[in-house]
């Protein structure tokens, strides 16, 4: 009706190419969006370990400091600079300076962006006084970091990666992994929570204490999400619970009720971050299946999903969406008679005026602590890469921490299994309910 | 040789509508052999009929700008995103909350509807006028440069406002609450609310492009400028009241879309921007129905292949599509042979 009264055929040849090039630019702009998320590993520096310049240590913390993961963040980072402060900012005859890097954009908020990942640990490699590099948040990102610091010796630790590939090949890591992080080939790499497999165990052992029949899982496609999924269908099906379906969902759809509406189990997994836009799927799988019962990882332990007034799920939602943390409540450290965690609550709230801090806050603590306590056992070595790699990742054993105690094994992992399962209370936060027992699947 | 050209003519318009329907139709009987009868593709249908409503009504943005100025307006999709954050911004204004009642509702949400449509409207004469205008007589790939560059633009002014994570808005109309249910076949409030402002929407601008005086100057300026120009017809005037009628179009767009998927982002109009523009294509650019046509079928696509094949092939599902249609009948469904087409 419109066009009918255009113009008719003429200047074909010259218009088809003008066809191509409005195509070209309509790839090169998707492609653009993907390809600025990507780079290399840049190299730079370091090589195999070195010396430490100075007599001041840097230690560099990465995390997404925009968008939903904010505030996780920012507790990471209170609890690191909490540890800091505690040590007077000095370790032995070195001085230590702490230095918040932000591993997201603007553009890509809430997780790690791929390229800013790279920068961060391409900056902390050239940097000659680099000691520790605390980070990233996502396991994502560390698949990033990881090869570029691990290639310069520089000791890694973070506060919450999960994915197993990340420092072992068993079940839910992918093929190549954990080879293809350390090009080195030493370990330079730990972390204070455990890795997804005691996470798929602790979902599956909740779900079949409540009563699962059979499990949909959906994840975001990160490396955290597919992997921990791989995880949960695995410890699912062993303790008897029936696995309907495992869908990947992209964060750039608008809705995902199409794909909700093919669930037809009475269990729901949501193996993502927030920042993957994992509150819409709640909500979409919460509306088309009434009576489900919904599950989510640590991935949605922040405010950001669990406040409806900051944009998380709604509250009749929450009623029915149990989430899984490494963390334990205060209540449970006290119980256990943990005085070093009885002190971090009582100092944390001292200093920030938070009584109930975001879960991460404790682990940002222990990364620093460990981080710290690491280069004192080192003495005068402090400063020599090698020789705190060494330290962190093939002595520490028998350690008393605010998490409890624990070692980390040849891998870079810790031995702490429990896992907190939290509800989520009238207020929108995240509330301890009890310790998951979990077996490895 | 004039008769296989009609063979041909035969099969590339009603091959392609018989592939279409294939689609669907296939998991139709494939559900009728399982025993599960048509519910589930008829809810696919639904659901997919609902969404290409919000996606035509973009699209049909992207094919009056095409048809006036030959232009591929790369920020419609931005306009049709802040569209949305000004509805989401009106909520707040107008007191609009969980809490208000069914009248209280109605009343405000068409004045947000109306407000955001004078917004994006406005908006988009405004890109028009200052990036645009002054470039009418450079060559074609200045405008389209430009037009991304205003994308990237409006996207920031997005991200300055909401900030870049999604953004949950409150539920006002209760989207997912099962107004019809047929036999399974349930027809949400967002079902209706997507094709309730559509139909007449699209209605109402055919009406006015074919019958009212502003209309027949628009599609004489589209036919030739410069002829349109001499029989006294204000071509720049003409080009920004197309722009008007776009923006207006994108920002009902961007109300609907805001209580449908009870979300917003900064970068959704970059996602709907590159759907709406397939479904122009796909239905024929230029051409008032055809963009219409092609938002549904990309919807009723997205939505089976979302729940039959999986969320991941869907956009490969959905250029497919694309692709057959344009071997086969590079004018798009019902589009006509034009220049572009070559």
């Amino acid at each position: 009706m419109w066009r009918s009264l255009t113009n008719p055929l003429k200047e074909g040849p010259i218009l088809r190419a003008r066809w191509t090039v409005i195509l070209c630019l309509l790839g090169a702009l998707a492609l653009g969006l993907t390809a600025c998320g990507s780079d290399d590993d840049g190299g730079g520096g370091g090589g195999g370990g070195g010396t430490a310049a100075g007599e001041t240590l840097t230690i560099y913390s990465s995390l997404p400091l925009q968008g939903t993961s904010k505030e996780q963040s920012e507790a990471v980072i209170n609890g690191e600079r909490l540890a800091l402060k505690q040590s007077g900012n000095k370790v032995g005859r070195f001085k230590i300076k702490y230095v918040s890097l932000d591993d997201s954009t603007a553009q890509n908020p809430g997780t790690a962006d791929e390229g800013q990942t790279a920068q961060n640990a391409r900056k902390a490699v050239q940097d000659k006084s680099t000691i520790f590099y605390l980070g990233e948040f996502n396991s994502g990102g560390t698949k990033v970091s990881l090869p570029i610091l691990n290639k310069a010796g520089i000791p890694q630790i973070s506060p919450s990666n999960t994915a197993v590939g990340l420092t072992t090949d068993e079940a839910g890591a992918d093929p190549g992994e954990p080879q293809k992080y350390y090009p080195a080939k030493t370990r330079t790499y730990a972390r204070v929570v455990p890795k997804d497999t005691i996470q798929g165990a602790a979902l599956a052992t909740t779900m079949k204490e409540d009563g699962c029949k059979s499990v949909h899982i959906f994840n975001d496609k990160t490396t955290y999400g597919a992997g921990l999924a791989r995880n949960v269908s695995t410890s699912a099906k062993e303790q008897g619970i029936k696995v309907a379906g495992n869908d990947g969902t992209d964060k750039n759809s608008p809705n995902y009720r199409s794909l909700a509406a093919k669930i037809k189990a009475d269990c729901f997994v949501g193996s993502g971050v927030t920042g993957e836009n994992y509150v819409q799927v709640f909500k979409d799988v919460g509306a088309a299946n009434p009576d489900i019962k919904l599950y989510g990882p640590d991935g949605v332990a922040e405010k950001a999903f669990t406040n409806p007034k900051k944009g998380g799920i709604p509250a009749e939602l929450a009623k029915r969406t149990k989430i899984t943390v490494a963390t334990l409540g205060l209540e449970e450290f006290k119980k256990r008679g943990n005085a070093e965690a009885e002190r971090f609550f009582r100092d944390f709230e001292a200093t920030y005026n938070e009584s109930n801090p975001d879960p991460y806050a404790i682990y940002g603590y222990e990364t620093m602590a460990l981080a710290l306590d690491t280069l004192k056992a080192v003495g005068d070595k402090a400063n020599d890469r090698k020789a705190v790699v060494e330290q962190l990742v093939g002595n520490t054993k028998g350690r008393n921490s605010v998490l409890g105690t624990y070692d980390i094994d040849e891998n870079g992992d810790t031995t702490l299994t429990d896992y907190g399962l939290y509800t989520i209370n009238e207020a929108g936060e995240p509330e301890f309910q009890k310790v998951i027992k979990a077996q490895e699947g | 040789m004039r008769g296989a050209a009609a063979v041909w003519e035969f099969v590339s318009k009603y091959g392609l509508i018989a592939l279409l329907i294939a689609f669907p139709a296939y998991f139709a009987i494939t559900d009728l052999s399982n025993g599960e009868g048509l519910t589930r593709i008829g809810n696919n249908l639904v659901a997919g009929l609902s969404n290409g409503s919000i996606w035509a009504l973009v699209a049909l943005g992207y094919t009056l700008v095409y048809g006036i100025i030959e232009l591929i307006n790369f920020a419609h999709g931005e306009v049709f995103m802040i569209g949305s954050f000004v509805a989401f911004a009106l909520y707040g204004t107008l007191g609009l909350t969980l809490a208000t009642g069914p009248l209280g509702l109605a009343v405000g949400l068409f004045v947000a509807l109306i407000l955001s449509m004078l917004a994006s409207g406005t908006l988009n004469v405004m890109i028009e006028r200052v990036a645009y205008r002054p470039l009418r007589n450079a060559p074609k790939l200045a405008p389209l440069i430009t037009a991304v560059g205003v994308s990237f633009i409006l996207q920031n002014v997005g991200i300055l406002w909401l900030g870049s994570s999604q953004k949950a808005i409150p539920d006002l109309i209760g989207a997912q609450r099962v107004l019809v249910d047929v036999a399974g076949v349930t027809i949400s409030r967002a079902d209706v609310l997507a094709v309730g402002v559509t139909v007449p929407l699209v209605f109402l601008l055919t009406a006015f492009v074919s019958r009212s005086r502003l209309g027949k100057a628009m599609r004489a300026t589209a036919q030739d400028p410069e002829a349109a120009r001499l029989m006294g017809i204000n071509v720049d005037t003409t080009i920004s009241l197309t722009f008007l009628l776009g923006g207006l179009l994108a920002g009902a767009a961007g109300l609907i879309n805001a209580l449908y998927q009870t979300n917003v982002w900064y970068f959704q109009g970059f996602t709907a921007g590159l759907i709406a523009f397939t479904a122009a294509v796909m239905g024929g650019i230029g051409n008032l129905r055809g963009a219409v046509l092609g938002g549904l079928i990309i919807g009723v696509i997205q939505q089976i292949s979302d729940n039959r094949i999986g969320n991941q092939w869907t956009p490969a599902v959905v250029f497919a599509y694309l692709v057959l249609i344009m071997v086969f009948r590079p004018q798009g469904l019902i589009g006509e042979e034009t220049r572009e087409a070559g």
